[in-house]
């Protein structure tokens, strides 16, 4: 059988992690984004290298997945991490008692932890809250949006896969039965319509695959989760700072090339292509990072901005939606063969999301080739736009 | 409520195998909200067909680097008033020398080809990477540690489209390249010595410094030109006067 | 990298100050003082070449540029032998990694120390 023939829908995270997978495992692959890598989501992270303490207590399988994930992302693309480590500070009593929680959590998780007193961990980040009642060392780091993208492609560009930046997906190509044969794009700069047929499409738009799959006839329970973060104009930490407390606004503080970035609020949006920034998050923002390191207060601020968050419903919205992501097969949810959504998940988690969603795209191909991404090193970030399509 | 002005936006606009022309577009904006936005509002309520490079909003990625008012500027932390005043017009063009691909988003690839032709370290080691003093973050500075960081230098482009030499002579290396050598370092790569001293190299520089007050990320392209001239000299000098070549380069 | 095909287009865009800070005007006076010296320096020899021959002929000559248009050339010679000279002081120390933090200062000093130079010459040559 000649190669399969995948069109990846969306290049932010798991749009170019899926097509270095599909690519390394023998696919011809084209993807499809409407504007430069890594615009929408991705782009935006605050570049946290999870290390799953965040969901230790209350979503262990998404606190599993990312400290998995995070070990392999180190070994597999050093070139964009900074692998500082990071902390958690408790500041009042109730994060202490949440201590014990977080504790058996990170145990259960296979997360490694080491309690810190106040005077050790003032030590290491002399300009956290002096008030700093304990804190717990993570193997968190940090690492450059784009870049953690770019790499990804250009090892899929190098082994073959077509990229197609400033082309939207403008529909599906369909047969008679509704199964989705390929996508019509447009071709922006060339202001001109193309038609590119494959056996399989992936719709790896992140919080934007609702707009996708209504090409289809199908759905997705996507519920897209805007929140803001502030960048301040100076690092006055080298790790990640996490408030030892539940998921909430404002929970962490995190250190970005000569900044410090802290996150999030938790809104929803009308139009996702565009989100006003509220201006009270912002003072609740700096409300918060002033508490986790009051140095702060004389920082600038930098950037202000919003990304969203594509959170998978079930019912409930906001924080206690899971964290984990859900590959779609559409031939099961909605009778639409071809065609397969991959969405939610973390960006610490690009390669899983990538693996699960090549193996579900080969399996339903009938093919059963084994995935290599886990220990395979990603090439410098740079070939993207050094190699020629 | 948030201040409101009136402003009106100028985007150069250039499709394949067209003609470039400006698109006008009066708005409201808040002073204190950044260009990119404007940019932003403009694709997501206007015209979908434009096409701008972006995507970390926060000066880590460097995809954002325009022409605003004919100065380049990294968009997502230009402040509107840092540029404009109310009432007044706002010109939006993509970075000069770089291949345009579609009205504000240019061709990087030139610039990627050159930093990794140089080996410019993405992630470095604090120590290294902070060289001049003035640029040391402000923050722990324990002498028993050095972290990892991510260089300073984002890969933006704006010094190479400032710069008057990499307007008229297309193959000088260019300040970005030039300072990746720096922070590379010399004794990184014995070829480095030929490509840094050679006819594209430092010597070509005619100390216009745009590269310098263009750079929104603490890189100084001029200082380290500069420091690689002096080092360029030392090693002639030492090449004089001992028989065998050094290639080694002290700081 | 994308440059202009056309030779004349690139020259000219070293001389367009828009959206420049003053290192672009350092660049561009010692670019306009080196093209002025070199003319100079053509005139110069050109006008020794007159005392091959004889007294006369010099003689002639010197009583030319009392011309006061030929003086205030002479003035622009001044101008440019200091803004080049003080210059180019400042981009070789620069060069041996001197002072390049205040190169802007070093500029601007360039400039004031030039225009005292021209206004002492000019003194000289107009009045004295």
């Amino acid at each position: 059988m000649s190669k399969p023939r995948i069109i990846v829908i969306g290049a932010g995270f798991t749009g170019v992690a899926t097509a270095h997978d599909l690519a390394l495992r023998g696919c011809e692959v084209t993807v499809v984004e409407r504007g430069p890598i890594a615009n929408g989501t991705s782009g935006r992270t605050h570049g946290l290298l999870h290390s799953g303490g965040r969901y230790a207590v209350k979503d262990q399988e998404s606190a599993i997945e990312c400290i998995d994930e995070n070990m392999i992302l180190r070994k597999i693309v050093p070139t964009v991490i900074e692998p500082n480590g990071g902390l958690f500070v408790a500041l009042n009593e109730q994060d202490v008692a949440y201590g014990e929680d977080f504790i058996a959590g990170c145990e259960a998780c296979h997360i490694p932890i080491e309690e810190l007193t106040p005077k050790q961990v003032l030590a290491m980040e002399p300009n956290l809250n002096p008030g700093v009642l304990a804190a717990f060392t993570i193997p968190d780091g940090t690492f450059d949006p784009l870049r953690l993208a770019l790499s990804f492609a250009a090892t899929a560009k190098k082994h073959g896969a077509k990229f197609l930046l400033y082309h939207e997906v403008k529909g599906l190509l369909m047969d008679g039965q509704g199964n989705v044969t390929g996508v019509k794009v447009l071709d922006l700069p060339a202001n001109k319509e193309l038609e590119l047929h494959a056996d399989m499409v992936v719709n790896a738009t992140g919080a934007w695959v609702g707009e996708i799959t209504v090409m289809a006839g199908a759905q997705v329970p996507i519920q897209p989760t805007p929140g803001i973060m502030v960048a301040f104009d100076q690092r006055i930490a080298q790790r990640v700072i996490n408030r030892l407390c539940p998921p909430a606004d404002g929970d962490i503080v995190l250190p970005q090339r000569r900044m410090m970035v802290i996150g999030t609020t938790s809104f929803t949006a009308e139009n996702l292509d565009y989100i006003p920034i509220i201006d009270e998050q912002i003072d609740l923002m700096l409300e918060r990072a002033y508490e986790l390191a009051p140095a702060l207060k004389s920082a600038k601020l930098r950037g202000i901005y919003n990304a969203t968050r594509p959170l998978i419903g079930s019912g409930a919205p906001g924080r206690s939606v899971a964290r984990t992501f859900k590959c779609f097969d559409h031939k099961e949810t909605d009778n639409v063969d071809g065609f397969v959504t991959i969405t939610g998940g973390k960006a610490t988690t690009l390669r899983a999301m990538a693996e699960k969603t090549t193996d579900i795209v080969l399996g339903k191909l009938g093919l059963n080739i084994p995935c290599q991404t886990m220990d395979y090193p990603l090439i410098s970030y740079r070939e993207f736009y050094a190699l020629n399509n | 409520m948030a201040e409101q002005w009136n402003i009106t936006l100028v985007i150069r606009r250039q499709k394949q195998g067209q003609q470039p022309y400006d698109q006008e577009f009066k708005m409201e904006a808040n002073p204190d909200e950044n260009v990119i936005d404007l940019v932003e509002r403009v694709w997501a309520f206007h015209d979908k067909t434009l096409n701008y490079a972006h995507a970390c909003h926060h000066s880590t990625c460097g995809a954002c680097g325009m022409r605003v008012n004919n100065v380049e500027k990294l968009t997502c932390i230009t402040p509107v008033r840092s540029v404009v005043s109310n009432g007044g017009t706002l010109r939006v063009d993509p970075m000069r020398n770089f291949p345009v691909i579609s009205d504000l988003a240019v061709d990087m690839g030139e610039l990627y080809r050159r930093m990794e032709l140089v080996g410019h370290h993405p992630v470095n080691s604090d120590r290294q990477e902070a060289i001049q003093k003035e640029f040391r973050p402000a923050g722990p500075a324990d002498p028993g540690e050095d972290f990892i960081r991510l260089s300073d230098c984002i890969e933006c482009g704006l010094c190479m489209s400032a710069c008057p030499i990499v307007g008229s002579t297309p193959d000088y290396l260019g300040p970005a390249p030039l300072a990746g050598a720096h922070q590379a370092g010399l004794a990184s790569n014995p070829k480095l010595l030929d490509i840094v001293g050679g006819t594209d190299g430092v010597w070509r520089c005619h100390s216009a410094y745009e590269c310098t007050a263009v750079c929104p990320s603490n890189v100084d392209p001029g200082w380290r030109i500069m420091e690689l001239r002096r080092m360029l000299i030392g090693e002639k000098l030492k090449s004089w006067f001992s028989p065998r070549k050094s290639v080694e380069v002290s700081k | 990298m994308n440059t202009n095909p056309n030779i004349f287009t690139r020259i000219l865009s070293w001389f367009d100050p828009r959206g420049k800070t003053l290192g672009t005007y350092g660049f561009m006076l010692n670019r306009i003082t080196a093209l002025g010296l070199t003319l100079y320096l053509f005139l110069h020899l050109i006008v020794l070449g007159t005392l091959a021959q004889g007294p006369d002929a010099y003689d002639n000559f010197l009583k030319l540029i009392e011309n006061p248009i030929l003086k205030f050339g002479e003035l622009l010679v001044v101008a440019a032998v200091f803004l080049h000279g003080l210059n180019g002081i400042r981009i070789g120390l620069n060069s041996f990694g001197i002072a390049v933090p205040r190169q802007r200062e070093f500029f601007i000093g360039v400039v004031v120390l030039s225009l005292i130079a021209i206004a002492f010459f000019g003194w000289r040559m107009y009045f004295a």
